[in-house]
């Protein structure tokens, strides 16, 4: 999903940027309120931060179609850290990814902090909200959240390199071609983020419960 | 200080190989063996492994008919260079900041207001 400099107009680099700032915007007070309540929270926001960063640069290979891709992490942020605060998050590692790796590009950063902070990880957290206030399981709640919000990001991702490039091909049928190309490695990887999702989230409720404060509507659940 | 040295037990503090360490060396043997297996597979069967990222910025690149290049680009491990250094320093000031970024110890609060 990270879309690389030069591919997207002016006009849609600007537009997703733009799109991407709505969101930033009340991510930075979401942080600022949280830290005022909450000094530790600073410190643990860096660690997700970091962990964002290293998840969504970690390329694994899928044998299957011979090409490497990298889960997103952000569904996890959004979970653990609040979802705004992971727009924010999403927005800085996608500028140390472009500017030290390489990885995404400036011009794009709207863009994939829209695709990845935004559409990936909202969805995810909308449907692991849903869910839990459904009474479902941690592992279902947080399994599903993390496959779809994955999956989300990369379906975003190809809407956005279609709305800018499909000339006379209809919208849709040239948002399908993008994701065609993404899906057959993303897929496994997207159940990867599902197992990855629940395994943190249920070692943090083992290990460290403190830190999941407000994130689990019933104690113990 | 010295009461603090003297609290630690040193039988206690040298068990590292504790069920946290097994279990994470355990996870990350198991995704690196399927690194493995998995590049031996396609070596074996002469797949190119890319990035999928790149893969579709191609594909979409063939639809803009013009080359795409990142807006900032280094030659070889010169990025690996611009990184380090830039790391480097963030982590100087971020280290200068700490207390104004963390907040202080409550211990350190304490020691502060007895002296």
């Amino acid at each position: 999903m990270h879309i690389e400099d030069g591919i997207l107009s002016p006009q849609a680099c600007a537009t997703w940027y733009a799109a991407a700032t709505v969101f930033v915007v009340p991510g930075i007070y979401e942080i600022k309120r949280r830290i005022r309540d909450n000094l530790a929270y600073k410190p643990f926001l860096a660690m997700v931060g970091v962990a964002v960063f290293v998840i969504s640069a970690m390329h694994l290979p899928v044998p299957v179609t011979g090409s490497c891709s990298h889960p997103c992490g952000t569904t996890l942020a959004a979970i653990i850290v609040g979802p705004f605060a992971s727009v924010v998050i999403s927005a800085i590692v996608l500028f140390f990814q472009a500017v030290f790796l390489g990885h995404g590009g400036i011009t794009t950063i709207g863009a994939n902090t829209f695709s990845m902070g935004i559409a990936g990880a909202l969805t995810g957290y909308l449907l692991w909200k849903g869910l839990r206030a459904l009474h479902c399981p941690l592992w279902l709640a947080a399994g599903v959240a993390g496959l779809v919000g994955d999956l989300m990001t990369y379906f975003v991702s190809a809407f956005e390199l279609a709305w800018s490039l499909h000339g006379n091909v209809p919208l849709w049928r040239q948002c399908l071609i993008f994701f065609m190309g993404y899906a057959p490695t993303q897929v496994p990887l997207a159940i990867a983020e599902a197992v990855f999702t629940v395994a943190v989230l249920q070692a943090m409720l083992s290990r460290r419960p403190d830190l999941l404060r407000g994130v689990l509507a019933k104690k113990g659940a | 200080m010295s009461a603090s040295i003297d609290r630690i037990d040193p039988a206690a503090d040298t068990r590292f190989f504790d069920g946290y360490t097994r279990v994470m060396l355990s996870v990350m043997f198991v995704i690196l063996m399927f690194i493995f297996a998995s590049g031996k597979y396609m070596s074996a069967h002469k797949m190119e492994a890319t990035g999928t990222d790149d893969k579709v910025n191609n594909l979409a690149t063939q639809v803009t008919r013009g080359e795409h290049h990142p807006f900032i680009d280094l030659p070889g491990d010169a990025q690996v260079g611009a990184f380090s250094i830039a790391n480097f320093f963030a982590g100087l000031i971020v280290g200068h900041h700490w207390t104004r970024l963390f907040g202080t110890r409550k211990v350190a609060r304490d020691e502060e207001k007895d002296a």
